[in-house]
């Protein structure tokens, strides 16, 4: 039992990274497959569009920093449920994330296309779903510091 | 590229077509379009010819018979099983097309509609046959175009008319097109909506009248240089997605 526990506990703590960066991979796809088509129908701009495209690079980043916080000197069965817990469901919300941003800055890049100067505005719903990312990671990061050690 | 990703980049790629009869040309030539739909997946490029094929008049215009119209579109319908909204987008487009032909016929002095199996399609056939002599088939209350439409044929008013029908189809494909953003079904219903405003970018009211009224001199002359203008017109569209002829002059309903 407990070298399941402890089995769980490095899955929890390699979820963030890994779950974040498939959430990163996928969103930026989504992103710069809309931005590679904005460029083919526009003249100027193309640096923007890129730029917002690679938004959902940062739920990579907060999985590399949750795993930090949560990396442990030992992983055994006093702490590998709560690694476990913490980190997959924190991973899964980067996961989440990172995908939707990826959408929405897609149709956000789309629309703005037509409509240039909502190019700031649109981008507000790919900031919310960051802020939620954030959120995840902050509180990952508190609840970190009650793992025993 | 693939999959989604690759229709995200297709349909990013196509310019904004705006509102129909705002702009005076297409924010995208025939050429580039084609250029663009190389990115579709090959049963998407030929589910979308067969689409074009039964919707855009130059396509339409291919066929003899309404009927055989008919049986095409019911292929094309069966083909986009997999499409459900495209499948009820070409529907309705049907449907309108089956109203406007009835109300043509009726203009032409047809009595009834005794026949509608051989020139319609859909919900309205038998509400059209059932009221042949209301303005709007009965429709009315709820179509109110068709009386519209009505009044305009009466009139002869075939520019506004053909605006109205216009802008009609323009609209059902914007209802379907909000339910589609990054797939086959959104590149599809640009399209349709290109093929309309390709229409009326090369629609010029002064050239309109004028060759209506080379066409009536050159009928009541006896003459047949409207069919040669005709083909020489035809001759050069062979664009597929070019589609300019007028649904008033005379293609297959």
């Amino acid at each position: 039992m407990n070298e399941f526990v402890v089995a769980l506990g490095w899955f929890g703590l390699f979820a963030p990274v890994a779950l974040g960066a498939i959430g990163s991979a996928w969103g930026c796809a989504l992103g710069g497959s809309a931005a590679i088509g904005a460029m083919l129908d526009s003249d100027g701009g193309y640096g923007r569009f890129i730029g917002v495209s690679l938004m959902p690079s940062s739920q990579v980043i907060y999985g590399i920093v949750i795993m930090f916080s949560l990396q442990q000197p030992t992983i055994d069965a006093a702490n590998g449920a709560a690694l476990f817990g913490i980190g997959l469901l924190s991973g899964v919300t980067m996961l989440f994330t990172g995908i939707r941003q990826g959408e929405v800055l897609a149709s956000a890049i789309h629309a703005s296309k037509a409509k240039p100067e909502i190019f700031g505005i649109s981008l507000a719903p790919a900031a919310v779903l960051e802020g939620f990312s954030v959120f995840a990671l902050v509180f990952a990061l508190v609840l970190s510091g009650s793992i025993p050690a | 590229m693939s999959g989604p990703h690759q229709y995200i980049a297709l349909v990013s790629s196509l310019p904004n077509l705006g509102k129909l009869f705002s702009r005076k040309g297409v924010p995208i030539s025939g050429f580039r379009l084609k250029q663009r739909l190389s990115m579709l997946e090959p049963a998407h490029a030929s589910l979308l010819r067969e689409m074009v094929e039964v919707t855009a008049w130059a396509g339409v215009a291919g066929f003899d018979r309404d009927i055989d119209v008919i049986r095409r579109a019911n292929k094309v319908l069966a083909d986009l099983q997999a499409y459900p909204d495209l499948q009820h987008l070409l529907g309705a487009r049907m449907e309108t097309r089956t109203l406007i032909a009835a109300l043509r016929r009726r203009r032409d002095g047809q009595e009834n509609a005794a026949d509608i199996e051989n020139w319609g399609m859909g919900r309205w056939c038998a509400q059209i046959k059932a009221n042949w002599s209301d303005p709007a088939f009965g429709l009315g209350h709820f179509m109110p175009w068709v009386g519209e439409a009505h009044r305009l044929m009466q009139a002869g008013d075939h520019i506004a008319m053909e605006r109205l029908v216009l802008t009609q189809v323009f609209d059902q494909l914007g209802h379907y097109g909000n339910l589609h953003e990054f797939d086959f079904e959104a590149v599809a219903i640009y399209v349709l909506r290109w093929v309309i405003v390709e229409r009326w970018s090369r629609y010029d009211e002064a050239d309109a009248r004028a060759r209506l009224a080379t066409l009536v001199a050159a009928a009541l002359a006896g003459q047949t240089e409207d069919g040669k203008t005709n083909g020489g017109r035809q001759a050069g569209r062979q664009d597929l997605f070019s589609d300019f002829t007028s649904a008033l002059e005379g293609a297959p309903s």
